[in-house]
């Protein structure tokens, strides 16, 4: 879930953590009801500061997407149908964004990008 | 904000070397780095504020006592890992622990002994037979076994291979999770602070470059591609660190900037430039950068 974590990238670590988790709750890879790995777990796993693994459960908190029972530990939440296709969808945009942007600074235009996007796929998009 | 360590105005000389007016504040739960290269003033600042050296002027506090004045109620609450190993050669690791537990009233045998464990450590070795990765491990249990507020740390990791530097940093940041502990450690290897600090300083031949929040560093130090950038900027809403002239086949420029923020590419308009690319520095890039525009200013 956390195998490319990039302490370089100008996104806060404890951002990248909390996209993380949503995408693997917005996936079904983390279930309702599902307990998180302890701050220490995870902050000693990642080699991160503890700070920043509390900073990134607060975060998913004040989105609801875990519930941070003191004592016992943090906990996936339910989430609507709807809520987790949106969270998939707007991963989707964030990856496209970021191959567009990387397409514009490496010169190579729109028309290639979609081309060799059909090609991968290997099908026509409409 | 409280602070584990406030120094202000913090003056040393030793031969050639200065320490100039030196101001730091390291938040009370942080991890701390603090960066600079050889001879910046790293190891004297560490050795100033635990009371090894005396200074010519200034104030240092540390957990809210005063060195020297306090010195022994703050090192009965202060882990510290020097530079050089300081320890005697021809005792084993178990005699050193004993040695270093009569010291400390909060000695946590339980954790040390874990700790031994962990770090595989033969306790009847003598220090001077261990390999320099042991040594390491060593200094690091005596430090975190006393139970301290606040771990100085003066490059801890150097010249170690990554397996020894993972265990170390591990344990670490197990002790941070499980203490709240304030940690001040000095590195040059600048990708290793930058997965865990919360600040960090940058020295420069005695004196204090920056000190800020590393999310800040991070986020607001940029390369800027620009062109047809005027001659003279002007008054620009972020800090210009350094300019490369625009090469003569009238490609863009690249200008390093710090504070920078999204909403300011509207500068560019106002000039007649436009802003082609703005691209990510990391910790390393980041800290070169600021390094040579401190160098440059001083000329």
């Amino acid at each position: 879930m956390f195998h490319n974590l990039d302490a370089r990238s100008p996104i806060p670590l404890y951002a990248q953590i909390a996209e993380r988790i949503r995408l693997a709750i917005a996936t079904g890879a983390l279930a309702p009801a599902e307990a998180l790995p302890s701050v220490r777990q995870l902050a000693t796993e990642l080699r991160v500061n503890p700070a920043t693994v509390v900073q990134a459960y607060r975060d998913l908190e004040a989105q609801n997407f875990v519930e941070i029972r003191h004592g016992a530990g943090t906990f996936v939440r339910e989430l609507a149908p709807g809520r987790r296709a949106r969270e998939r969808a707007s991963q989707a945009t964030a990856l496209v964004r970021k191959l567009l942007a990387e397409a514009r600074r490496m010169g190579v235009s729109l028309v290639e990008v979609q081309k060799a996007i059909e090609e991968e796929v290997g099908a026509k998009t409409p | 904000m409280s602070h584990a360590i406030e120094i202000s105005g913090l003056k040393y000389r030793a031969g050639s070397f200065e320490l100039k007016d030196v101001d730091l504040h390291v938040p009370t739960g942080s991890i701390y780095g603090f960066l600079g290269p050889n001879g910046s003033g790293k190891t004297t600042t560490m050795r100033l504020v635990l009371g090894l050296l005396r200074p010519l002027g200034g104030r240092i506090s540390v957990l809210g006592d005063r060195m020297p004045e306090d010195a022994p109620r703050i090192l009965a609450r202060v882990g510290y890992v020097p530079e050089q190993p300081h320890l005697d050669a021809t005792l084993t690791v178990r005699e050193l622990m004993t040695f270093q537990a009569a010291f400390y009233p909060t000695w946590d045998r339980a954790f040390a002994e874990d700790l031994v464990k962990r770090f595989e450590l033969d306790d009847h070795r003598v220090f001077g037979r261990l390999s320099k990765g042991q040594k390491a491990k060593l200094m690091i249990l005596l430090a975190l076994a006393q139970r301290g507020d606040l771990l100085v740390l003066d490059e801890p990791t150097d010249g170690l291979d990554p397996v020894v530097r993972r265990d170390i940093l591990t344990a670490l940041l197990e002790y941070v999770a499980e203490r709240k502990a304030t940690i001040f450690i000095s590195s040059h290897l600048v990708h290793e602070l930058e997965r865990f600090c919360d600040w960090v300083a940058v020295m420069d031949d005695g004196r204090l470059v920056t000190e800020v929040p590393m999310e800040k560093l991070k986020l607001g130090t940029k390369r800027l591609v620009v062109s047809g950038a005027p001659a003279t900027p002007g008054a620009t809403p972020f800090v210009i660190l350094s300019r490369d002239p625009a090469p003569p086949n009238g490609a863009s420029e690249r200008w390093i900037v710090g504070q920078w923020e999204p909403a300011m590419s509207s500068y560019f308009q106002g000039v007649g430039a436009s802003l082609v690319d703005v691209i990510d520095l990391d910790l390393e890039d980041g800290f070169v950068e600021l390094l040579r525009s401190f160098r440059t200013s001083r000329g």
